[in-house]
């Protein structure tokens, strides 16, 4: 076969030819004539007429185990257990040995077991030997083609039994064990077949495998990571077998002479055929050793060597045992060297299944992975570089393959890249921003779709960024998509308002939003969105005002939350209104429906329905509608929710009349009334409201008269019909009457004649009155000097034959008193109020004392009301306190007849002229 | 109690010329992925992946020949012994395509008779380079009762479809009785609990059969 049909060939093994330890340069020389080797346990076993065992330090060491010689060595990997076969005497007479080498017998290994080796009854040649690293059974193999099976613990004989367990014409030429599980099979080949004994079951099932053999020492067993897998070298294959059926098989060419596997590699020991001729020229035959890497399909070594005895495995490195007595070492390089090997021939894919096979650490492999990357990158193919550095991810930084291919404006790659790197949840925020770019710069959607809605489970970005950079792109409805599902409510909102204005969506997405986020965003949004959908938008913020709740309450807590927590699931209604600015029939609307379900609305909501309610009334033509609007507008006047002020305000703006007096009056805003009658010119009604309120309030006829005396026009009915009631009431002083209506033109002598002549008549009777009173207070008060006189001056008689009291006649024990009053003691005591006074005349006096002291206390009071007034800010209200305690009662006219004229009239008129300027301050 | 059994189908994949992409069909039906680099066949390969045909668990053994002239005679002996085949050729390169013909009389020649061929022109994703027309394919089975398919180990196009439609072709032939399946030669195994009593059996017949097979 066409030699370059072979896999790839590398010079993964150091080969060495081993020296002698002791003596320096000189080559190690082996036993001559070895008929036998293996190796195991720590050493090289090797047998001649001797068996040998050979150190790693170079140390041998000898014994004799058979009279002639040895044929056969078996050295177990699991046990210091050697099983041998030679000859102790001449003929066909072949003896097995089992050795302990553990333990010693006089300097030897402790031989624990020996039997001839015979199948049948007639002696035969040993052809080859397999042991069970369980020890309990050894099969040999005789060129007659029988094999003999021992079982049962095989260094002892009384444990063990031995059957031939095939006969045939072919010489066996190869012998393996395999177990796998419980399951124990053996397998035999001959010249030309190869077959399977099971010997886990009874009667050792056979199955015949292949119907070509092999020759001696041309056939082995893989690891069990390989499936323990039978090999069989035929002169033009390699054929593999499981126990039941054919495996794979390599045509690997050329005269087997021998075949091993060790430690993952298939070693194959063939005859050179370039020197076929050779043979007669040199005395020795070329052998070409070849170390074959199934897995990986490669060629690990290969050279050409004299005569090869055999290749053993001990130590980690292979031994080459040849005829000349030389041994060489090979040693496998190590998997960097390997590697780096691999990678100067740009043999990547190798190189990855290399690394795995061995085992690389992660941080290896993705070097590797680096390295194929940008090996591809290099030679143009983007696209599987960029497998290759998706395979990094995890290890490499991710900047070192993104900027390679933002650079070369390589989008698809790069895309993969992030998307992986998105995959593994590795991404940061730039990387999202940069996928989604890329998605965006690509124009593809689909891509985008599947990214944004694919991770479900798990997000592996940052919602915020990808909404922020979709929105930049106009890739709005992916944006608010995202915003919707990760509850981004603000961009969400944001995004259908500003961006893809869908007002209405984004109206009954709010409606759909827990309470106190429903409530801040239709408060941010609400002009918006009034302003585009006003129905709509009403009829959620009326929800909202009123019983607002999201729909799903699922939870029986939760429930119980919404439920009970009603009272503050409810917006305030007044913040609310500003949204309304330029909608006033929806604001309208809303107001109406607000003071109708909810009793207790906040006062902007009445007041701002006020204001509509007079709008409309004002701008009503209709005379019947218009005087539905005003009852309207008045009920809710009534209805006391308005502020007073604002109300107020209102209805003089919009000339609610109505209102403005139905207000005045609520205020006992009297003069209010009739300011607003006079500014009409309604003469009557000034009256009306003077008759009105004059009782509660005096001044209103003052000014009245005032009003009508600065009245052009003819208005004496009027004039003299306040005058009336001022004269009647002795509202002022006749001096300011006068006065007052000095200042009318029109009004002449006539109109005030009856009130003057009626008052200076009234007034003379009161100065006789007055003076008669004066004299009677006179003659008293010298009476009583002339009293006091007499008491002071001379003894009092009491001359009282009878108690003041009980009217009996005086009894000792006996009170006098100095105002001619005498009592019985016990009249006296049960009667007096005090020891000091006479019980008759205590009320008297009493009286005397209470006006000197209300006298007294009438200064003070004046003082101090004139003081508070022009303090205050509410003048009025300290008028209106100080007319409740009574401070402007007529008594004091009486206690005082001398003041009684000058002082409570010039006091009165001082308080009318600050009530007058503090009223007008007010209004 | 629903008796359960595993089929077992020797699948064989045969085609003349190196390189059509066999190995990487395989590759794609068992691993789903796709080797760029050629690593040559030497010898004869082998997957397995477990199928599901009318409920049945089925496991497919597919053998993967080397393509190389030189390696004829080793591939020849695993003809024998397997259900089907998957003719490939290379819808890039006509040279695989006018070999068909001695390779199908050389399979046919060495295998069960009732052995179902699928034909396969594989590298479909190669569209730009096609030397060989669908409709040759098309024509080329009609003629030889194949069935045909065009698959792209690449892509994975049908790759799919390839083996689990011969595999299916298979099963009919089994439900018709066309194969006998106590004869393992046939290429068709029954499950693990009948093995050991059948396969002393069909070692025998598959013996007698192998005739000029071999080598
Ligand atoms: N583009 C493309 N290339 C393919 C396809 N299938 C295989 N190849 C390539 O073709 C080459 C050969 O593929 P293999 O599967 O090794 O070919 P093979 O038929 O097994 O070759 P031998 O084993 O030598 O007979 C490889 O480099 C593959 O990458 C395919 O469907 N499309
Ligand atoms: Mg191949
Ligand atoms: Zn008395
Ligand atoms: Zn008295």
């Amino acid at each position: 076969m066409a030699a370059f049909l072979q896999w790839r060939r590398f010079v993964f093994f150091d080969r060495e030819t081993v020296k002698d330890p002791i003596e320096n340069g000189k080559n190690f020389i082996l036993p001559n004539g070895i008929s036998a080797c293996d190796s195991g346990r720590g050493h090289i076993v090797l047998g001649d007429i001797l068996i040998w065992f050979l150190t790693r330090s170079l140390q041998l060491s000898s014994f004799q185990a058979y009279k002639l010689r040895v044929t056969h060595l078996f050295q177990l990997k699991q046990h210091s257990i050697l099983v041998s076969v030679g000859q102790d005497e001449h003929g066909i007479n072949p003896l097995v040995k089992v050795w302990n080498t553990d333990k010693r017998d006089s300097g030897s290994p402790l031989c624990t077991r020996i039997f001839p080796a015979i199948p049948g009854n007639k002696p035969t040649e040993v052809s080859c030997l397999s042991v069970h690293e369980n020890l309990n059974f050894m099969a040999i193999g005789f060129t007659d083609g029988s094999v003999v099976l021992t079982k049962g613990d095989i260094t002892r004989d009384r444990h063990s039994k031995t059957l031939t367990l095939h006969e045939g014409n072919s010489p066996v030429t190869g012998l393996a064990f395999r177990q796998a599980g419980k399951v124990t099979h053996l397998f035999v080949v001959n010249l030309e077949k190869v077959q399977c004994y099971t010997l886990s079951v009874k009667e050792y099932p056979r199955l015949e495998l292949d119907t070509h053999g092999c020759a001696l020492r041309c056939s082995a067993l893989t690891d069990p990571s390989q499936d323990s897998q039978f090999i069989v070298a035929g002169n033009e294959c390699v054929y593999l077998y499981q126990p039941d059926e054919r495996g794979p098989c390599f045509a690997f060419d050329g005269h087997k002479i021998l075949v091993h596997w060790h430690r993952g590699y298939l070693l194959l020991l063939t005859q050179d055929s370039k020197s076929p001729n050779n043979k007669e020229t040199s005395p020795t035959e070329k052998h070409v050793l070849t170390i074959y890497d199934l897995d990986n399909k490669f060629i690990a070594y290969s050279a050409a060597f004299d005569d090869i005895i055999d290749v053993l495995a001990e130590w980690g490195s292979f031994y080459i045992l040849t005829r000349d007595g030389k041994m060489f070492v090979l040693q496998e390089k190590d998997t960097q060297t390997k590697l780096e090997m691999l990678f100067k021939k740009n043999l990547f894919v190798m190189a990855i299944n290399l690394a795995k096979s061995q085992h690389l650490d992660k941080d290896g492999l993705s070097e590797i992975f680096r390295q194929y990357g940008d090996h591809l990158y290099v030679k143009g193919d983007h696209d599987g570089a960029i497998q290759q550095y998706i395979r990094t991810i995890g290890k490499l930084e991710p900047s070192y393959v993104i900027r390679k291919f933002l650079d070369a404006q390589r989008i698809h790659n790069l895309t993969a890249y992030l998307q992986a790197l998105h995959r593994q949840s590795l991404a940061n925020a730039d990387h999202t921003t940069l996928l989604l770019n890329c998605y965006t710069k690509l124009k593809d959607s689909s891509k985008l779709e599947e990214f944004i809605k694919s991770s479900e489970s798990e997000v592996h970005f940052d919602v915020e960024i990808a909404i922020k950079v979709l929105r930049q792109a106009g890739y709005h409805s992916h944006a608010v998509f995202l915003a919707e599902k990760h509850a981004h409510h603000e961009w969400y909102l944001k995004i259908q308002l500003e961006d893809l204005k869908n007002y209405q969506e984004a109206l009954r997405y709010i409606g759909r939003l827990p309470f106190e986020q429903a409530e801040t965003n239709m408060k941010h949004y609400g002009k918006t969105l009034m302003h585009h959908v006003p129905e709509s938008t009403t009829v959620l913020l009326k929800k909202l005002c009123t019983d607002y709740h999201v729909v799903p309450c699922s939870v029986e807590g939760a429930y119980d939350l919404c439920s009970s927590g009603n009272l503050w699931l409810q917006a305030n209604s007044e913040e609310f209104i500003p949204i309304f600015a330029n909608n006033p029939r929806e604001l309208h609307a809303f107001l109406e429906h607000m003071i109708k379900v909810e009793p207790f609305s906040p006062q902007g909501v009445y007041d701002t329905l006020l204001e509509l309610r007079l709008q409309d009334w004002a701008h009503e033509q209709d005379p019947e509608k218009k005087e539905v609007l005003q009852r309207a507008a008045l009920s809710l006047l009534r209805s006391d929710n308005t502020v007073f002020d604002k109300a107020l305000v209102l209805c003089q703006m919009h000339s609610f009349k109505e209102g403005v007096l139905y207000l005045y009056e609520k205020g006992k805003l009297y003069q209010q009334i009739m300011h607003y009658h006079m500014q009409n010119e309604e003469y009557s009604k000034v009256v009306e409201a003077c008759k009105h309120y004059g009782n509660q309030e005096v001044c209103l006829w003052e000014q009245a008269l005032g009003y009508f005396a600065r009245k052009e026009e003819d208005c004496k009915a009027y004039i003299s019909e306040v005058l009336q009631h001022i004269d009647l009431n002795n509202l002022m002083p006749p001096l300011l009457v006068v006065q007052t209506l000095a200042h009318n033109s029109t009004a002449t002598l006539s109109v005030i004649k009856d009130y003057l002549i009626n008052k200076l008549q009234r007034e003379s009777q009161q100065i006789e009155e007055d003076e008669r009173k004066i004299r009677q207070y006179r003659e008293e008060t010298a009476n009583l000097r002339s009293e006091i006189q007499e008491l002071r001056t001379s003894a009092k008689i009491f001359q009282k034959t009878k108690c003041t009291m009980c009217n009996s006649p005086l009894e000792l024990p006996s009170v006098h008193f100095l105002c001619g009053h005498s009592f019985h003691q016990h009249c006296f005591e049960s009667y007096a109020e005090s020891e000091a006074e006479c019980p008759t005349c205590t009320p008297e006096n009493r009286k005397v004392m209470d006006m000197l002291r209300a006298q007294d206390q009438k200064r003070d009071l004046h003082d101090h009301f004139n003081r508070q007034l022009r303090g205050s800010n509410d003048g009025f209200s300290v008028v209106a306190d100080y007319f409740g305690r009574g401070v402007f009662n007529k008594l004091t006219l009486i206690t005082d007849p001398p003041g009684a004229k000058a002082g409570p009239g010039s006091l009165e008129a001082d308080l009318q002229r600050d009530l007058l300027i503090h009223t007008k301050r007010n209004v | 109690f629903v008796a359960f059994y595993i089929l077992q189908y020797y699948i064989t994949v045969i085609l003349k010329f190196a390189s059509v992409g066999k190995s990487c069909l395989l590759l794609q039906f068992t691993d789903k992925r796709f080797q760029p680099v050629h690593d040559l066949t030497i010898g004869v390969e082998f997957g397995a992946r477990m199928i599901t045909i009318d409920g049945k668990q089925i496991k497919l053994q597919i053998w993967d020949t080397a393509g190389q002239e030189s390696f004829r005679s080793i591939t020849r002996s695993y003809y024998r012994g397997a259900a089907g085949a998957l003719l490939v050729y290379d819808i890039t390169r006509r040279d695989t395509f006018n070999h068909l013909t001695t390779w199908l009389e050389d399979a046919r020649q060495h295998s069960n008779s009732n052995m179902v061929i699928m034909l396969i022109g594989n590298k479909s994703d190669l569209e730009s380079r096609r030397e060989v027309k669908k409709e040759e394919g098309e024509a080329f089975a009609r003629e030889h009762g194949l069935i045909f398919m065009e698959t792209s180990a690449k892509t994975a196009s049908n790759v799919e479809e390839a083996f689990i439609n011969t595999a299916k072709e298979i099963y009919e032939k089994i439900q018709e009785g066309v194969f006998d399946i106590n004869n393992e030669a046939n290429g068709i195994k029954i499950g693990p609990q009948h093995a050991a009593t059948n396969s002393s059996l069909a070692g025998g017949q598959g013996g007698q059969q192998a005739g000029g097979g071999c080598c």
